[in-house]
């Protein structure tokens, strides 16, 4: 490396320095001896290299010490980085367990809350039972006194029916009494009405027994009056009666009232009774909620000493020990302590042997740095004196230099040649370029040192900032996310509401909706619609007024007044004169008919000696006029073929002959016809 | 007899103008105008005996005889030709009112997306009569095929057309603003979309749902 290269440069230019130191002896003995410019030459050569060389250390010598400083500062950089990464762990790990405990604490506030709340609710829900049962309460007590107070009411009255009760039996007594008082003077009276009637009978019609009787009569018109009074009476009792009969009925209501009178004292007593037990069972509910929250937080303690419990006796299980009780696991506990002290007394002593090994072996390099410093510091020393015996030569030399050259320059101007200050001069630049690069290469090296220095400086402080940024970052992260989601479900409805919308304008375009901004609707002023509907108005009003005025039309044609000098009316009138003179030209015409018909039926008659009948449809009965009975005739059917056949009658029977001839022979009606007729002709003229 | 141009067997030989643009509006305006008098005929707003069999294309298509019927028709399409060519209508309907209860009973509704962008284009898309046929046919076909459906006008009736326009368009003459005659809760029917060259057209009826049903 650099050092073993410095440490053979420095060898080797110690070497040479030494050979150099070691040589001059010689040309200065030679240049004594000899004046020749080249031995001058030489000596000035050597002399610019010793400059050079000595230049060289020097800087050396520099860099040397930069670089031991260097490595210094490093070595404390690295021991302070060490102790501050050590520091910035443990600042980290207490961090976290605050972190931790915070939240802890935090989870056990919650859960305090919780349990505050939910005790809170109970209470509220436990207020609210109690007013309910107080305004039952409050109720039943108003039913009670209402209850009091119909009880007191129906007392009274109660008593009241009862006084009526007594008088009206009194009365029933009494008139029971009268009555039956009355009822054995009726029979009393009714016997004496009789004996007096049959004394009336058996003595006969004596003044005396007339007196009597009249008396007796007199007696029995009272009797009677008072047998009226007493039906009265009677009936009046009956009604008292009705009314008594009552009263049992009144009794039993007065059973029942008592009886709801008792009903509602003992259900006061009742309600007093269950008042204390509400207010009793109120006291023990709030015991029992006590109680049972008591319960619920040691079953809560219970649960989780079982946890532990069971934590504790799987301990054995996940340690793989054998423990089955607390002696087993704080004897293991004791062990594992007695271990871990064992261990790290270990430990100590490993560590106090590694650090005193690793003291030992810093203290060893510290020796070999002393020494090796000591040596540098020798070496120093040595080149610095060195370094001043070659100063003192330099100046020796330059001051023999500067002889010299004063000689050669007078030597040079004697000679006038040019043949070596050139090259002189040309090696002096060169030097001097050397030298000035050695110089700007020493002052890069202090300005990387520094640049380094301040490299590590910011570094730490860089460290220092990017832990409070990532905090910050975190949360402003944190926040961004927020809003990102809020912002997404937003857009979310916002697109949910759109498709609606779109789907609702689509559903109106369909039906022919239009945003009146952007379109019209147009259509033609005379469209078939609008024609349509003037015409159908038109239609309806015309309708109306025909309708208006054949109503006034039939209410006077029913009222029978004068008719108007009306279209209509005319009209009507005339069709009825039509209708009046057609009917009597039919009349004349049947008339006509009738006579025409009866005209040609007796020519027939009378031309032909036939009179001709029709009885039924196609068939027609022939008379003749000869014809020795009324009811001699002949029987002509036609047929479907429009011929004629002669059907059996008792006068045709008669004539079978001319049937035979004239019929089936000749196939002649007429001549038939006319030879009946001249036979009963010739019958008639002969009788 | 009708109304129209003159129109013979081939499209080429139409003589009524000789720029592409309107012989395609003019077939457009005519199927519009067939669609219409097949509605009428089906529906039973005019009586049957005053619609007569025409040829056109070699179809056999029903149009009106009643004068004032085929006047007020040629004037709406005339001017819906028009508007066409400008591509500012976006509906087309035919309203069916009846008379007693001045009620919208039907309402077909025809919406036109116009391409605008195709209006200048000039690439002859010359469509053959099978194309023109099966378009017309298509379009009776739906008509007809909705009487299966739609209940019975009962009542007399009378129509009426309205067009949808651009807002920005002059009001011509005889021409004037009217509502959507919208029906109250209707029971709504989509029909085939069928497209020219520069149109979309989808059409759809609106009907009154009728208490029996």
């Amino acid at each position: 490396r650099m050092d073993l290269e410095d440490d053979t440069t420095i060898l080797t230019t110690l070497k040479s320095f030494n050979s150099f130191i070691s040589r001059p002896e010689h040309p200065q003995r030679l240049s004594e001896h000899s004046a020749g410019s080249g031995i001058l030459q030489s000596q000035y050569k050597r002399s610019m290299e010793l400059l050079e060389a000595a230049e060289r250390v020097h800087s050396k010598n520099r860099y040397l010490q930069l670089d031991q400083e260097k490595k210094q500062m490093e070595l404390s950089h690295k021991r302070a980085r060490f102790e501050l990464e050590r520091a910035a762990s443990d600042s980290a790990r207490d961090l976290e367990h605050e972190v931790d405990r915070n939240q802890e604490l935090l989870g056990q506030i919650k859960k305090l809350e919780e349990r505050a709340e939910e005790v809170n609710k109970k209470l509220t829900e436990q207020k609210e039972a109690n007013d309910a049962l107080q305004k039952n309460l409050e109720g039943l007590n108003k039913t009670l006194e209402e209850r009091d107070d119909k009880l007191g009411t129906a007392n009274q009255t109660i008593r009241s029916l009862k006084d009526e009760i007594r008088e009206l039996r009194q009365k029933i007594q009494n008139q029971d009494s009268k009555m039956s008082a009355q009822t054995l003077e009726n029979q009393e009276l009714q016997e004496k009405i009789d004996l007096q009637q049959r004394y009336t009978h058996k003595q006969g019609l004596t003044l005396s027994a007339q007196s009597s009787c009249s008396d007796h009569i007199i007696k029995i018109k009272e009797l009677e009056r008072r047998l009226v009074f007493q039906e009265q009476d009677f009936a009046i009792v009956k009604t008292v009666k009705s009314e008594v009969a009552r009263v049992p009925d009144l009794e039993k209501e007065l059973k029942r009232l008592r009886d709801d009178n008792a009903y509602l004292r003992e259900s006061r007593e009742n309600c007093s009774l269950l008042k204390e037990e509400v207010e009793g069972l109120r006291k023990k509910l709030e015991r029992m909620e006590k109680t049972k929250e008591e319960l619920i937080n040691m079953e809560l303690e219970k649960e989780r000493l079982t946890e532990k419990l069971h934590a504790w006796e799987n301990l054995g299980q996940s340690t793989g020990l054998n423990i089955r009780k607390p002696e087993d696991l704080s004897r293991e506990v004791i062990q594992i302590q007695q271990r871990e002290i064992a261990l790290k007394e270990q430990n100590y002593t490993l560590n106090s042997r590694s650090v005193e090994r690793s003291q030992s072996e810093l203290r060893a390099e510290l020796t070999q740095q002393h020494s090796k410093t000591l040596e540098e510091q020798k070496k120093r020393e040595a080149q610095d004196a060195l370094v001043r015996r070659l100063q003192k030569r330099v100046l020796l030399l330059t001051k023999e230099r500067d002889g010299m050259r004063a000689i050669l320059e007078s030597y040079d101007s004697e000679l006038a040649p040019t043949e070596y200050s050139p090259q002189l001069s040309k090696r002096l630049r060169e030097a001097e370029d050397i030298l000035l690069k050695t110089q700007s290469h020493n002052a890069e090296m202090e300005v990387c040192l520094q640049a380094e220095l301040e490299l590590e400086s910011l570094k730490k402080q860089q460290a220092s900032a990017t832990d409070s940024n990532s905090l910050l970052t975190k949360e402003e992260v944190t926040i961004l996310r927020q809003k990102i989601e809020d912002l997404e479900r937003e857009r979310q409805r916002l697109e949910e509401q759109n498709n609606i919308l779109e789907m609702r304008l689509e559903r109106h375009n369909l039906q022919g909706d239009y945003d009146p901004v952007k379109t019209r609707v147009l259509h033609l002023k005379m469209n078939p619609t609008a024609i349509a509907k003037q015409e159908r108005q038109q239609e309806v009003e015309a309708l109306r007024q025909e309708v208006t005025r054949l109503r006034d039309l039939v209410r006077s044609l029913q009222s029978g007044g004068a008719v108007g000098h009306s279209q209509d009316d005319t009209a009507i009138e005339n069709l009825r004169k039509q209708m009046e003179s057609s009917e009597l030209r039919n009349q004349r015409l049947k008339e006509v008919f009738q006579r025409k018909i009866q005209e040609f039926r007796t020519v027939c008659y009378v031309l032909t000696g036939y009179q001709i009948d029709i009885t039924t449809e196609n068939q027609y009965r022939l008379t003749s006029v000869y014809a020795e009975h009324m009811d001699d005739s002949l029987l002509f059917k036609k047929g479907s073929n429009g011929s004629m056949q002669l059907m059996e009658t008792e006068f045709s029977k008669t004539l079978g002959e001319m049937v035979a001839l004239h019929l089936h022979h000749q196939k002649s009606i007429p001549a038939f016809l006319s030879a009946v007729t001249l036979d009963l002709f010739s019958r008639q003229t002969t009788v | 007899v009708c109304a129209w141009h003159p129109c013979p067997s081939t499209e080429t030989a139409l003589g009524s103008s000789d720029n592409l643009e309107h012989r395609r509006k003019d077939r457009q305006v005519r199927l519009a105008a067939f669609g219409i008098n097949s509605i009428l005929y089906q529906r039973g707003i005019y009586p049957p005996e005053t619609f007569t069999r025409v040829t056109h294309y070699d179809l056999s298509l029903l149009l009106t005889t009643d004068p004032k019927l085929k006047s007020y028709l040629t004037n709406v399409v005339s001017q819906l030709k028009e508007w066409l060519f400008e591509c500012t209508v976006q509906k087309l309907v035919l309203v069916i009112t009846c008379l007693e209860t001045n009620e919208v009973l039907e309402r077909w509704q025809f919406d036109i997306e116009c391409d605008k962008s195709a209006k200048e284009s000039s690439a002859p898309r010359e469509k053959s009569i099978k194309t023109i046929q099966h378009e017309i046919r298509s379009v009776i076909r739906q008509i007809t095929a909705t009487v299966t459906f739609l209940p019975l006008l009962e009542t007399p009736c009378a129509f009426d057309l309205l067009v949808y326009t651009d807002k920005d368009l002059v009001v011509p003459d005889k021409w004037e603003e009217s509502g959507p005659q919208t029906i109250d809760q209707p029971e709504e029917v989509r029909l085939h979309s069928f497209t020219t060259s520069i149109h979309k057209v989808n059409s759809m009826v609106a009907y009154k749902k009728t208490e029996s049903a």
